[in-house]
C-alpha cells in the first residue's frame, strides 16, 4: 500500500539519461502496466458499507477528473470520447452489478469493480466488432482507474495534468495522450535516446529522462518530484535548498533559450555569405507556429504517421486538411512530405507483432503491399500539390533496394493518371526524393541518384542498422553511437553519390540537431538541415558564428579519424572554441 | 408498457458515438428502458450494456419502454434510431 512519506525525509536522487530538455516538477503519477489483476478478497457484513463508500467516491472521483479533461479539451473528438466514458461510470447496469457483488457477495469493493467491468470487456473482446476493441482499451483503463483510486485512498487527485509521469516505457499512443494532459515530465526506465517515444516528447516540449530505474522506489509515495530533462536528474523528495536549485536551473535554461532565439530571425548564412537552408521537421499541427517562431525555412520532414495513431481517418480529405495546413504555416516554403513509415517501433493498431520489427514490413515495404494506403496518400499529396506548385516534395522512407524506386514511381504514376482523367490539377514535376537510412541504399547511392530528385539521410536508422545496435535496447543503448566513423563514411559516400548525378543531399535525422554536427554536415557541403524546431536556434547560433573554410576543415578532420571517442574528443574542443 | 421493432440504419452500427446518443437520450426519461437483441436483454440506460449488443448495420432489436413517460420516451428513443443517430 502507498503511503505517503514525512516531507522532512531525506531526498533521493536517481539519474537517468537526458533525453528532452526542461525542468519538470509536481506530483508523481506512475503510468500503470496493462495488466492489472486484482485477487478476491472477502469482507464481512460489516464491511460492506464502507466497501460501498469506497467505490462511490472514487466513481465521483474519476468522474472528476473526466470532467476537467472535459473542461481544458478543445477537440471535439476528445470531448466525444470523455462523453462516453463519463457514461461508463453512470452505467446503471455496471453500478448495479458492483454493488450485489460488494453488498450480497461480500467481495471488496476492488475485487468487485474488477470482475464487473471484466464481464463486458469479455463480451466485447468476443463481439468481433473493430470499433469493439478500441473501446475496450478505454473501458480496461476506467476499471484500472477506479481501482487504482481505490488503493490510493482516493485521497489526492491523481489526474496527470502538473505531475511527472513515471513508467516502463510508453508507447507513441501513451505518449499523445499524456500530452494532452498538459504532464510536467516524463521519466522512463527503459528507452533509447532516438526512441519514438522520446522523438515526440522532444516534440511535444515534454521534458524527459530515459533509462531511469526508478522501480526500487515508489514515485507516488511522495509529495514532490523534480527531473532536469537536461541533466538527466530526478530527485524524489527534495529538500528546500534542491528545490530553490532547480528553480534556478528552470530561469536558467529559459534564459539560455531566450538568447538563443535571437538566432532565430538571423539569415541563414555564415559569417562569411554562405548560406545554407535549416528546416523544420514536424509531426503535430501544434508544432507548426513554431515554424515562424524558431526560424524555419519550410518542413524538411513532414512525419506523416501519427495521421495513422491519432484517428482512424486517414481518407484522402482529411489528409488534404493536414498537409494544406502544414503548407500554409510554411509559409510559401518548400514542404517534403515524408509518406507513411509505420512499421520499426511506430506500430499500427492492426499490425502483428514481428520478431524484428527494426528489419521488417515498415516503410515503403508495407506501402507497396497496401496499395490502398499508398494511393490515398499519393493522391492527397498530389491534389495539394495544385495549388503549391513547386512547394511540395515527397519523400519515400526505408529504401533499401533500387528496385523499389521504380515500383514507388509506377504508383506516383498510376495515381498522376487517374487525376488527369478526372481533369484534377496537380504538380506534374512534383520531386521524388528517398530516405538514406538503410546501408544497402547508402551503398548505392550513386545508382540511386540517377532515379531520384533528391536524398535525405535519416541517421538515427543509418546508424542503428549500419551499426547492428537496436536504438531501443537500454542494454546496448551505448553502442548506439552515431558518430562512428563508418557512419560518417556512409554519409559521405551519400553526399558524393548525389554529387555524381548533381542532386541535393538533406540530412533530417537528429543528428543535424546537434551544432557540432550540423557544422561537420555544413562542411561536408551538405547545405540542407532539417530538425525538430526546439533546435534551430541552437543549431543557428553556432553555424551563423564560423566561416565556411572553418567547417570545411573541421569537417575534412572528422572523416579522417577512425575510432569513435577520438571523434567525440574532438568535436568537443571545437565546440569549446566556439565559447 | 410499449414495445417496438426497430432496425439500425447507419452503415456502422451501434458502435460507440450512437451508443453514447442512445444512452442520452434515454436516461432523460423516467420510464425504464430495454433492448431486446437474438433473445438477449439489456438496459438500454447501460452504455456497456448497448455496446455489447455489436449490433451491426441493418440489425433488428426491440425497444420495450414502460414507466410514466413511456409514450414520449419511446417517441424519442425510435426518431433517433431511424434518424441513424443523428441529433441536430
Amino acid at each position: 500500500m502507498t503511503h505517503v512519506k514525512e516531507q522532512t525525509g531525506t531526498s533521493i536522487t536517481l539519474t537517468g539519461i537526458a533525453a528532452s530538455g526542461g525542468i519538470g516538477g509536481g506530483r508523481a503519477w506512475v503510468l500503470p502496466t496493462s495488466s492489472t489483476t486484482v485477487k478476491p478478497e472477502k469482507i464481512s457484513h460489516d464491511d460492506a458499507k464502507k466497501e460501498l463508500a469506497k467505490l462511490d467516491a472514487a466513481v465521483k472521483h474519476v468522474i472528476s477528473e473526466f470532467d476537467h479533461l472535459k473542461s481544458i479539451s478543445k477537440d471535439d473528438e476528445v470531448n466525444q470520447i470523455l462523453d462516453t466514458q463519463i457514461q461508463v461510470l453512470y452505467d446503471p447496469q455496471l453500478l448495479e452489478d458492483i454493488h450485489i457483488k460488494i453488498s450480497k457477495q461480500l467481495f471488496g469493493a476492488e475485487y468487485a469493480i474488477f470482475e464487473s467491468f471484466n464481464k463486458y470487456i469479455e463480451l466485447l473482446d468476443e463481439s468481433g466488432v473493430d470499433w469493439a476493441k478500441e473501446r475496450m482499451i478505454d473501458i480496461v483503463s476506467i476499471r484500472d482507474q477506479l481501482i487504482k483510486t481505490i488503493k490510493n485512498n482516493g485521497e489526492e487527485l491523481l489526474i496527470a495534468e502538473n505531475s511527472v509521469i513515471f513508467a516502463h516505457d510508453v508507447s507513441p499512443t501513451e505518449i499523445i495522450q499524456l500530452s494532452r494532459q498538459n504532464i510536467s515530465g516524463l521519466v522512463m526506465q527503459k528507452g533509447g535516446l532516438t526512441s519514438h517515444a522520446v522523438i515526440l516528447a522532444q516534440s511535444l516540449n515534454i521534458p524527459c529522462v530515459i533509462s531511469a530505474d526508478w522501480t526500487m522506489h515508489d514515485p507516488e509515495g511522495f509529495t514532490m518530484v523534480l527531473m532536469d530533462g537536461d541533466s538527466g536528474e530526478i530527485i524524489l523528495n527534495p529538500s528546500n535548498d534542491e528545490k530553490s536549485l532547480f528553480d534556478k536551473r528552470k530561469t536558467e535554461q529559459e534564459e539560455i533559450r531566450a538568447e538563443t532565439m535571437i538566432w532565430a530571425a538571423k539569415p541563414d548564412q555564415t559569417n562569411c555569405g554562405s548560406s545554407f537552408t535549416i528546416q523544420a521537421n514536424i509531426e503535430f499541427l501544434n508544432e507548426l507556429p513554431r515554424l515562424k517562431t524558431h526560424g524555419a525555412k519550410g518542413v524538411g520532414l513532414l512525419r506523416t504517421e501519427t495521421i495513422l495513431f491519432q484517428s482512424k481517418n486517414f481518407d484522402v480529405d482529411n489528409q488534404i486538411e493536414f498537409y494544406r495546413s502544414v503548407m500554409d504555416a510554411a509559409d510559401n516554403k518548400t514542404v517534403t512530405i515524408r509518406l507513411f513509415d509505420a512499421g520499426g517501433d511506430k506500430l499500427l493498431d492492426d499490425y502483428e507483432a514481428e520478431a524484428n520489427p527494426f528489419l521488417g514490413w515498415r516503410g515503403i515495404r508495407m506501402l507497396l503491399d497496401k496499395p490502398d494506403l499508398l494511393d490515398q496518400q499519393l493522391e492527397a499529396i498530389l491534389r495539394v500539390s495544385g495549388d503549391y506548385p513547386g512547394k511540395l516534395k515527397i519523400l519515400v522512407p526505408m529504401v533499401s533496394r533500387l528496385e523499389e524506386i521504380d515500383e514507388i514511381k509506377q504508383a506516383i504514376h498510376r495515381v498522376e493518371r487517374l487525376l488527369e482523367i478526372k481533369n484534377i490539377t496537380f504538380d506534374k514535376s512534383i520531386p521524388l526524393g528517398i530516405m538514406i537510412e538503410v546501408p544497402s541504399i547508402a551503398l548505392m547511392a550513386e545508382h540511386a541518384a540517377e532515379k531520384v530528385d533528391f536524398f535525405s539521410i535519416g541517421t538515427n536508422d543509418l546508424t542503428q542498422y549500419t551499426l547492428a545496435v537496436d536504438r531501443g535496447n537500454e542494454h546496448i543503448s551505448k553502442l548506439y553511437e552515431p558518430l562512428s566513423p563508418a557512419v560518417w563514411k556512409l554519409i559521405a559516400m551519400t553526399k558524393s553519390g548525389a554529387d555524381k548525378a548533381g542532386i541535393p543531399v538533406a540530412v533530417c535525422g537528429e543528428m543535424a540537431s546537434r551544432p557540432e554536427l550540423a557544422a561537420c554536415f555544413l562542411g561536408m557541403g551538405i547545405t540542407e538541415l532539417s530538425m525538430t524546431t526546439n533546435s534551430i536556434p541552437g543549431v543557428k547560433a553556432i553555424l551563423c558564428n564560423s566561416s565556411k573554410s572553418e567547417l570545411k576543415n573541421l569537417a575534412e578532420i572528422i572523416l579522417s579519424i577512425n575510432e569513435t571517442h577520438l571523434i567525440n574528443l574532438h568535436l568537443k574542443e571545437w565546440m569549446q572554441s566556439k565559447g | 408498457m410499449l414495445t417496438k421493432k426497430v432496425a439500425i440504419l447507419n452503415e456502422s452500427g451501434l458502435h460507440a458515438r450512437p451508443s453514447s446518443e442512445l444512452v442520452k437520450v434515454a436516461s432523460k426519461f423516467k420510464s425504464d428502458f430495454f433492448i431486446e437483441m437474438y433473445g438477449y436483454r439489456i438496459n438500454g440506460k447501460s452504455i456497456l450494456g448497448i455496446m455489447t449488443l455489436a449490433a451491426e448495420h441493418g440489425a433488428e432489436m426491440e425497444l420495450i419502454v414502460e414507466g410514466p413517460d413511456e409514450e414520449d420516451a419511446m417517441r424519442e428513443i425510435s426518431q433517433l434510431i431511424e434518424n441513424k443517430f443523428v441529433t441536430e
